[in-house]
């Protein structure tokens, strides 16, 4: 009773810190959203590859953009015996030009059409050929491209005409949307000059189990995930965002601390009273609880509906990297009612030590 | 048997050169429906022999009996215990809890645990009603005048039926015709539902209106006498 009624009777205290309490887990679900965002940016469409190994290039340093294979290698890689299916992979980022004037750039991945790395179409159909290309969803739209459309993308000194012949939902790769195009195509994107010298394909991707590890003169295998890690500046983007991310749980927690800190000094001597009239110190420091409780759940209530609000008006509309899942705003919300529990612990153990008498020494 | 029983009951404070005696080898017994005023001057250990009857503090020495057991045995829970079934304190000051209103403050005591709520509601309004509050029951602390607070705390120390009313000064802060007034509530508060009351008091008006005349000095009893 007594916690529900001062929150209702103090509203403006509490309806303060409940609106700094939604502010920061509003944060915090950016954050995480922003992190999951980047994440999926960074190479969702590896992950999506139909595979669990990867083959890189010995001196790649497991770095798509450096790993070259040659006609040998991929041949060595598919004879492995624990490799019950291996198909090469080439990857290249191209700036492609979709209407007169306006381009962007992608990462144009080069798969046997038909292989299990081509991936399945959502809307359209598969590779038919080597001037066709198959195009990311989300691009698609913000883009405004269709089935049938055509793109031109620089192949040396020239440019030369691709069809969509299909949609793909595999996400992005390098901050780009994922294209697929015949691996001979690839080639041509990637490399001039005497064909032969030419390398066959970037990576190896590979089903099968017991690879991780295995190794050749000239390729190393890794699991699909090992080498999602080493996707360029993954490590650090995702630890930048979970310090972030830490940074306005501790915000929080000492935010709502400190207020319910100073909330429980104001009231000592009425505690005092209401230990001496024999509350027990218990239910004064589970009704403290509620009221954290309360403003944290609150708090948290809020900022799911500003981040869904943000995410039907900002996010829809642009290419922000922002990924707003139910499990983020879950984690967001439990940790900030945490945050706040774990801060007011110290007005709890100060409301544990208050000592009756003092009812009766104030004048 | 008297419901309060004090036997050489002393309390100091400190160690040392820095050692207070606030109360000396104070016997002092209270019987049922009786009111005795507590006088002396300030320092005097009023407010100590007070926090003692009630449990908040422990004797240095003595014993002290209510309804024939010794409190100074009880664990700090068992105190909570005594505190809240047994004992109705009336403080000083003001020390409602401000943001509830007057039937609030004494409804809360329910929430302490081992009661009726029904009952406890019915209590409430027919104290609320006794004490000339029934107006005012709907307000909220912070807007209730001085002598309203001080019925308020009467009638909460009674909420819970207690054996033993300890009352602090109830009229410090109010002027001497409120003040008797609220003194005067809490006589026949006391007298009709035969509870036994210590009133601590400077104010010899006020002591005068108790059935038994303590007086103390320096910690020790110097005086012990009915008033009619
Ligand atoms: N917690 C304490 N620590 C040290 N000394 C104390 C403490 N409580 C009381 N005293 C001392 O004990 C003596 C009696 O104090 P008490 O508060 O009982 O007096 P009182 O008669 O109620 O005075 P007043 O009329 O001013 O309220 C005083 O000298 C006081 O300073
Ligand atoms: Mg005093």
């Amino acid at each position: 009773m007594l916690a529900l009624l001062e929150i209702r009777r103090r509203k403006l205290q509490f309806g303060f810190v409940t609106g700094v309490v939604a502010l920061i887990a509003y944060l915090i679900i950016m954050v995480t959203g922003l992190g999951l965002g980047l994440y999926d940016a960074a190479g969702t469409a590896l992950l999506n590859l139909n595979g669990d190994h990867l083959a890189y290039a010995a001196n790649s340093n497991f770095s798509v953009i450096r790993s070259r294979l040659a006609e040998a290698d991929v041949a060595e890689v598919r004879a492995l015996p624990g490799a019950e299916a291996a198909t090469p992979i080439g990857y290249v980022a191209a700036v492609i030009e979709y209407a007169p004037e306006e381009t962007d750039t992608a990462a144009i991945i080069g798969v046997i059409p038909g292989s299990f790395a081509e991936p399945e179409v959502v809307e359209g159909r598969p590779l038919g050929g080597p001037d066709e290309i198959l195009i990311d969803r989300s691009w698609a739209r913000l883009a405004g491209t269709r089935v049938g459309d055509s793109l031109a993308l620089p192949i040396g000194f020239q440019t030369r005409n691709f069809t969509v012949a299909g949609i793909v939902d595999q996400g992005y790769f390098f901050f780009q949307p994922a294209m697929y195009v015949d691996i001979d195509s690839w080639q041509e994107l990637n490399f001039q000059g005497d064909p032969a010298d030419r390398p066959a394909a970037s990576l190896v991707l590979l089903q099968g189990r017991d690879l991780d590890g295995l190794r050749g003169e000239n390729w190393r295998v890794v699991t699909k995930e090992d080498g999602f890690n080493n996707i360029e500046g993954v490590q650090a983007q995702q630890s930048t965002v979970d310090a972030l991310r830490y940074m306005g749980l501790l915000i929080g927690a000492m935010v709502i601390g400190v207020f319910f800190y100073v909330i429980t000094l104001q009231k000592v001597s009425l505690l005092g009273v209401l230990k001496a009239i024999g509350a027990p110190g218990s239910y004064l420091i589970v009704q403290g609880l509620l009221q954290v409780l309360i403003v944290c759940a609150l708090g948290a209530v809020i900022a799911v509906g500003l981040a869904l609000l943000t995410e039907a008006t900002v996010l829809a509309s642009d290419a922000i990297p922002i990924n707003f899942t139910t499990g983020a705003m879950t984690t967001a919300s439990i940790s900030v009612v945490i945050a706040g529990v774990v801060g007011s612990l110290l007005s709890a153990r100060q409301v544990a030590s208050v000592d009756p008498i003092i009812a009766m020494q104030q004048q | 048997m008297p419901i309060l029983q004090l036997s050489e009951v002393s309390r100091s404070f400190g160690q040392g050169a820095r050692r207070v005696d606030a109360v000396r080898e104070v016997s002092l017994q209270v019987d049922r429906g009786e009111v005795v005023a507590l006088e002396g001057p300030s320092g005097s250990g009023k407010t100590t022999l007070l926090a003692l009857a009630g449990a908040l503090l422990t004797p240095t020495a003595g014993e002290i009996l209510v309804d024939g057991e010794d409190i100074t045995k009880y664990g700090a829970r068992a105190r909570t215990r005594y505190r809240r079934d047994r004992v109705g304190f009336v403080f000083q000051g003001s020390n409602m809890v401000p943001f509830l209103t007057a039937r609030e403050n004494l409804l809360l005591v329910g929430d302490f645990g081992a009661i009726d709520r029904p009952a406890l509601r019915r209590r409430a309004d027919e104290l609320l009603e006794q004490l000339d509050l029934a107006g005012v029951r709907d307000q909220v602390a912070t807007s209730l005048s001085g002598g309203e607070r001080q019925r308020v705390a009467i009638a909460r120390a009674l909420m819970r039926d207690p054996t033993l009313l300890l009352v602090d000064e109830p009229t410090a802060s109010l002027n001497f015709e409120l003040g008797a007034r609220v003194v005067d509530a809490l006589l026949s508060e006391v007298h009709l539902r035969d509870k036994a009351c210590i009133m601590v008091t400077h104010d010899d008006r006020m002591a005068q209106r108790a059935d038994r005349l303590v007086e103390i000095l320096d910690g020790a009893i110097v005086s012990d006498r009915p008033l009619r």
